[in-house]
C-alpha cells in the first residue's frame, strides 16, 4: 500500500507529444481514474507507471522509492488488462499461481492464497476449469484475482470492461471497486467512459492531448468543468454564448440539460427563455428535447419523466434554467 | 550521454545481436565472397569485370540465362492454370473427399522433386517403362528431356505453391460481395470473373512468384532431366567443379547473376504485392456453389487427376526400387538386390542424412523461432532489417550458398570444408526464413498484453519467453520443426557442392548413381528417402489428429 507520485514526466512518439509533462500525486489507498478520449495518453502514462513504456522525461515514485528506472517485472504491480490476457495454456489456478510462482512462495501457501483470491472474485472452485470454458467476465474475474493474489503496491487497470456487455460492465465495476476499497490498494484505472470513471473513482484526471485537463473528484469535474472540453467530455453539456442568456462577458458558458426545466414545472424566481421544440425523445426514466431559441441557438434539455407531460415537435414552450448551475468557462 | 536500453528492449535487442552475427557470418560473409570472387581474377588478386565479358559474352551461358528464365516463366504459367481451377473446385464446388484431396496435394512439397524427375525418366525416358511398352505398339512420343520434361515435372511438383494460397484466398472472400455484385445486376458468372477473381489475383501471383523462384534455384531436377541444355544452377555447380584456379571466378559470375535474378523478383513481390491484400473479412467460408451434374463429375475427376498424376512418380519410383536392375536397364522381377546394393557397403548415408536433418532442424528452430519473435515485437528499424536478412537465404540458391561457404571456411582461422558442420550449417541458414515465417505467423496470433501481464507478474522476459510464448507456440514449432527436417533430408542442390567422403547423404548417393548409371541404388535411394520424408509427416498428422481430439 503506498500512494503514488509522477512529477514532470513525458514521452514523444515521432512528432506526438504522446505524454506532456504530467505531474499527479496520488494518496494511499485512492481510486484514481485516468479518463481522456483515445490518443490522449492515458494508457502510455499507465504503461509507464506498469514499466512498458519508457519515460523521455520525468519520474515516478512509489511513496519514497523512484521505480520508473527498473524493470517492469521487479516493479510489484497486479495489472489487469483489456483484453484479460489470461494465460490460455494455464488451467485458472495456474493463472492466479503464476505471479506467486515467479514470488518463490511455498507451494502450500500457493494453494491457499490462489482459493482465498478466487473466493474473493466469486470464482471458488474454479481452479481446474480451463479459459476457454470461461465467459468474458469469468475471464476478468480470473485476471483480476491474479493481479490481486500477489498483494501488489499498486493496480493497474487499462480499460479492463470495455469487451464486456453493458450490463455486466455496471455490475463488475461496482465489484471492482468494493474490492479495491476493502483491500485498500491503491488503484489507477484507465477508461475513456465518463460514467464508469464517475461512478468508481475517488479522484479523476481529465486528460487531452497528452496534458491533464482537470484533476479532481468526479462530482467537482462534472458541476465546475474548468474548461469548455471538460465541460463537454464530461457528459452532455450546452455551450454557450452568454447573450443568449441576456449575460454579458466574452466567455463561453456551459449549462448542463438538467439545469433546465419546462416552465411549469420550474421554481418561480428561475430565469426564462422561450423558443420552439425541434425534437423529442422519451427514453424511459428521461425525456431528452431540444429547444430552438429565438435567436436561433439550440439548447438540450434533459428532465425526469412526467406521466402527464405532453411534448411536441413544433410546440411553443417557455424554459427556466437555475442560474447557480450555469458556469462560466475561460 | 550514458547510452541506455529500455529494459524491455533488452531481450530482443540481445537476440538480435546473435542473429546479425550468425547470419553476418554463415550467410553475408560466404555470399560476399561469391561476389568478390566474381570480380577478381583467376588468381584472386586483380580487380575486374573480365569474368562478367567472359561468361556473358559465350552464348553457352547466355543461352543457360534465357532456357532458366523461359522455363520458370512457362512452368509458373502451367502451375497456375492447373491450380486456379484447382483452387476453386476445392473452395466453392461439390467435390467428394477434399480432405484427402488437400492431404495428397501438400505431398509434393515436401517430397524431393529431383526424384520425380527420375522417375519421369525411368518411366517416360529413351528406355522407360512406358516408352517401352508404348513402343512395343507402335506408338513414339517426344523426348521428354529438355524443357518440356522439366517443365512437366516443376508443375506436377510446384503446383501446391500455388494451389494452397489460392484456395485459402477464395474462401475468404466474403459471399456478401458476390451478393451486392448480383444485386447490381450481374449474373453469377460475371460476378466471379468481374469480383471474386480479381479479389484472389494477389494470392495467385504470390503463389506463382515462389514457384518461379524455385524453379530458378532448383539444381536437382534439371540435372537429371537438362541433358544438353544449359541451366543456370547445373552449369555453376559445374564451373564450380571444374574450376581448377585457385579463385571460383566463373562460378562466382553465376552465382551473383542467379542471386540477382531471384532478388529482383522478390523486390517486385514486395513492392507491388504487399500492400495488395483485398482483405474481405469474410466471417464464414462462401457457400459450395449448387452446379450440374456434368461440372460436378468434370472438377471431381479434374482434381484427383491432379493429385494422383503428381504422387504417380514417387510411387513408381518406390515399385521400381524393388525390381531387378541391371545397370540402368530394368528387368521387370522383384528383388531387393537395390536395397542391399544400397546398404551393404554402408548405411552411414542413411544415419548422415538422419543426423544432419536432426541437427539443422534443431538449429533452424533454435535461430529462427527467437528471431521471429524480435521481427514480431521489436519496433524498430533493426527488427525490420534482421527481416530482410532472415528472409535473404530464400534468394540465394542452395548451389550459390555453398560455393559461398567452401570459398570461406577452406581456410583461415574458421576451416569447416570436409566435415559434417558445413553441411549442418547450410543447410539451417537456408531453412531459417521458413521458421521465421511461419513462427512470426504465429506470434502475430498471440497478443502481446500475454507477455506483459507475465512480466508484471515478476517473470522477467527471458522467463516470459520460455514460460508464456514457448507453450503457446509448441504445436505450430513442432509442425516447423518436423517441415524443416523433411526438407533437409531431402536436399541436394548444397549437398552436391558440400558433402565429401563420409559424409555423404542419402541424397548424394542417389546423385552418384545416377551420374555413374546405377540404377538400381539410386530406386533404393529414392524410395528410402521417399520413407524418410513420410514416416515424420504420418507422425505429424496423427500427433496433431491426437491434439484436437483431445482439446
Amino acid at each position: 500500500m503506498t500512494g503514488i507520485v509522477i512529477e514532470g514526466v513525458a514521452r514523444t512518439f515521432g512528432t506526438v507529444r504522446a505524454v506532456d509533462g504530467v505531474n499527479l500525486t496520488i494518496g494511499e489507498g485512492e481510486f484514481f481514474t485516468l479518463l481522456g478520449p483515445s490518443g490522449c495518453g492515458k494508457t502510455t502514462l499507465l504503461r509507464m507507471i506498469a514499466g512498458f513504456c519508457d519515460l523521455d522525461a520525468g519520474q515516478i515514485r512509489f511513496g519514497t522509492k523512484r521505480i520508473d528506472t527498473l524493470p517492469a517485472h521487479t516493479r510489484d504491480i497486479g495489472m489487469v488488462f483489456q483484453n484479460y490476457a489470461v494465460f490460455p495454456n494455464l488451467a485458472v489456478a495456474g493463472n492466479v499461481a503464476y505471479g506467486l510462482k515467479a514470488r518463490k512462495v511455498s507451494a502450500a501457501e500457493v494453494a491457499h492464497r490462489v482459493e482465498e483470491a478466487l473466493s474473493l472474485v466469486q470464482l471458488g472452485g474454479y481452479g481446474e476449469r480451463w479459459p476457454h470454458q470461461l465467459s468474458g467476465g469469468q475471464l476478468q474475474r480470473v485476471a483480476i484475482a491474479r493481479a490481486l493474489v500477489i498483494r501488489p503496491q499498486v493496480l493497474l487497470f487499462d480499460e479492463p470492461l470495455s469487451n464486456l456487455d453493458a450490463r455486466l460492465r455496471v455490475s463488475m465495476r461496482a465489484e471492482i471497486r468494493e474490492l479495491q476499497k476493502s483491500l485498500g490498494i491503491t488503484a489507477i484505472y484507465v477508461t475513456h467512459d465518463q460514467e464508469e470513471a464517475m461512478s468508481v473513482s475517488d479522484r479523476i484526471a481529465l486528460m487531452q492531448s497528452g496534458k491533464l485537463e482537470q484533476v479532481g473528484a468526479p462530482a467537482e469535474i462534472y458541476r465546475n468543468p474548468a474548461s469548455r472540453f471538460a465541460a463537454e467530455f464530461m457528459g452532455t453539456t450546452n455551450l454557450l454564448e452568454p447573450k443568449v442568456l441576456g449575460l454579458s462577458g466574452a466567455a463561453m458558458i456551459s449549462l448542463r440539460p438538467e439545469a433546465l426545466r419546462l416552465d411549469a414545472e420550474a421554481p418561480a424566481g428561475w430565469p426564462r427563455l422561450s423558443g420552439v421544440v425541434a425534437h423529442v425523445e422519451i427514453l424511459g426514466p428521461i425525456t431528452r428535447f431540444d429547444v430552438r431559441l429565438g435567436d436561433g441557438s439550440l439548447i438540450r434539455v434533459a428532465s425526469l419523466d412526467e406521466p402527464h407531460r405532453t411534448l411536441a415537435t413544433g410546440a411553443q414552450v417557455t424554459l427556466a434554467y437555475d442560474r447557480a448551475r450555469v458556469t462560466v468557462l475561460p | 550521454m550514458i547510452l541506455t536500453i529500455p529494459h524491455q528492449q533488452r531481450l530482443p535487442l540481445a537476440i538480435a545481436a546473435l542473429g546479425f552475427l550468425f547470419l553476418g557470418l554463415f550467410l553475408l560473409y560466404p555470399l560476399f565472397n561469391v561476389f568478390s570472387a566474381s570480380v577478381l581474377d583467376g588468381e584472386g588478386e586483380k580487380f575486374t569485370f573480365a569474368n562478367y565479358v567472359k561468361i556473358l559474352g559465350r552464348p553457352f551461358y547466355r543461352g543457360a540465362v534465357a532456357n532458366t528464365l523461359m522455363i520458370g516463366v512457362v512452368a509458373t504459367l502451367t502451375t497456375i492454370v492447373v491450380s486456379v481451377p484447382f483452387a476453386f473446385a476445392l473452395a466453392r464446388l461439390p467435390v467428394p473427399g477434399k480432405a484427402a484431396i488437400i492431404a495428397l496435394a501438400a505431398m509434393p512439397l515436401v517430397l524431393p522433386s529431383f526424384v520425380s524427375a527420375y522417375a519421369i525418366v525411368l518411366l517416360l525416358g529413351r528406355a522407360g517403362v512406358v516408352t517401352q511398352w508404348l513402343n512395343s505398339w507402335g506408338i513414339g512420343f517426344g523426348s521428354i528431356y529438355g524443357a518440356g520434361g522439366i517443365i512437366l515435372v516443376y508443375t506436377l511438383t510446384l503446383y501446391p505453391y500455388v494451389l494452397l494460397p489460392t484456395m485459402a484466398g477464395f474462401k475468404a472472400v466474403d459471399v456478401s460481395i458476390e451478393e451486392a455484385a448480383q444485386s447490381l445486376g450481374s449474373s453469377p458468372r460475371r460476378a466471379l470473373w468481374t469480383v471474386t477473381l480479381p479479389i484472389v489475383v494477389p494470392s495467385i501471383l504470390a503463389g506463382g512468384l515462389l514457384v518461379f523462384i524455385e524453379t530458378l534455384e532448383n539444381f536437382g531436377v534439371p540435372f537429371v532431366l537438362a541433358e544438353d541444355m544449359p541451366i543456370f544452377a547445373v552449369e555453376a555447380f559445374k564451373l564450380f567443379v571444374g574450376e581448377t584456379a585457385p579463385n571460383p571466378s566463373s562460378a562466382g559470375v553465376l552465382g551473383v547473376l542467379l542471386i540477382l535474378m531471384t532478388s529482383l523478383v522478390l523486390l517486385i513481390q514486395r513492392r507491388f504485392l504487399a500492400n495488395r491484400r483485398f482483405a474481405t473479412g469474410a466471417r464464414s467460408a462462401p457457400p459450395i456453389l449448387k452446379v450440374g451434374l456434368g461440372l460436378r463429375i468434370a472438377a471431381t475427376i479434374y482434381c484427383w487427376s491432379v493429385v494422383l498424376l503428381a504422387l504417380v512418380p514417387f510411387f513408381a519410383i518406390v515399385v521400381l526400387s524393388f525390381m531387378e536392375f541391371r545397370g540402368p536397364v530394368l528387368h521387370p522381377n522383384f528383388s531387393t538386390a537395390n536395397f542391399a546394393a544400397l546398404f551393404e557397403r554402408s548405411t552411414r548415408p542413411l544415419l548422415n542424412t538422419l543426423m544432419f536433418a536432426t541437427l539443422a532442424a534443431i538449429g533452424v528452430t533454435l535461430i529462427g523461432v527467437p528471431i521471429a519473435y524480435v521481427v514480431t515485437r521489436l519496433r524498430s528499424g533493426l527488427a525490420a532489417v534482421l527481416d530482410v536478412l532472415a528472409t535473404l537465404p530464400f534468394a540465394v540458391a542452395g548451389t550459390v550458398l555453398a560455393i559461398g561457404f567452401v570459398v570461406s571456411f577452406n581456410s583461415g582461422w574458421l576451416i569447416l570444408t570436409g566435415g559434417p558442420f558445413i553441411m549442418v550449417l547450410a543447410y539451417t541458414v537456408r531453412k531459417i526464413p521458413f521458421a521465421v515465417r511461419s513462427s512470426s505467423g504465429i506470434l502475430h496470433q498471440i497478443d502481446p498484453s500475454l507477455e506483459e501481464a507475465s512480466i508484471s507478474l515478476g517473470r522477467s522476459p527471458l522467463q516470459t519467453f520460455g514460460r508464456i510464448l514457448v507453450p503457446l507456440m509448441l504445436g505450430g514449432i513442432m509442425s516447423g520443426f518436423v517441415l524443416t527436417w523433411v526438407t533437409i533430408a531431402s536436399e541436394l542442390s548444397a549437398t552436391v557442392v558440400l558433402y565429401s567422403g563420409q559424409w555423404r547423404t542419402l541424397t548424394v548417393v542417389m546423385f552418384q548413381a545416377l551420374e555413374g548409371g546405377g540404377g538400381g541404388i539410386a530406386t533404393a535411394a529414392a524410395s528410402t528417402l521417399i520413407v524418410v520424408t513420410l514416416v515424420p509427416i504420418a507422425l505429424l498428422y496423427r500427433l496433431i489428429r491426437r491434439y484436437e481430439l483431445a482439446s
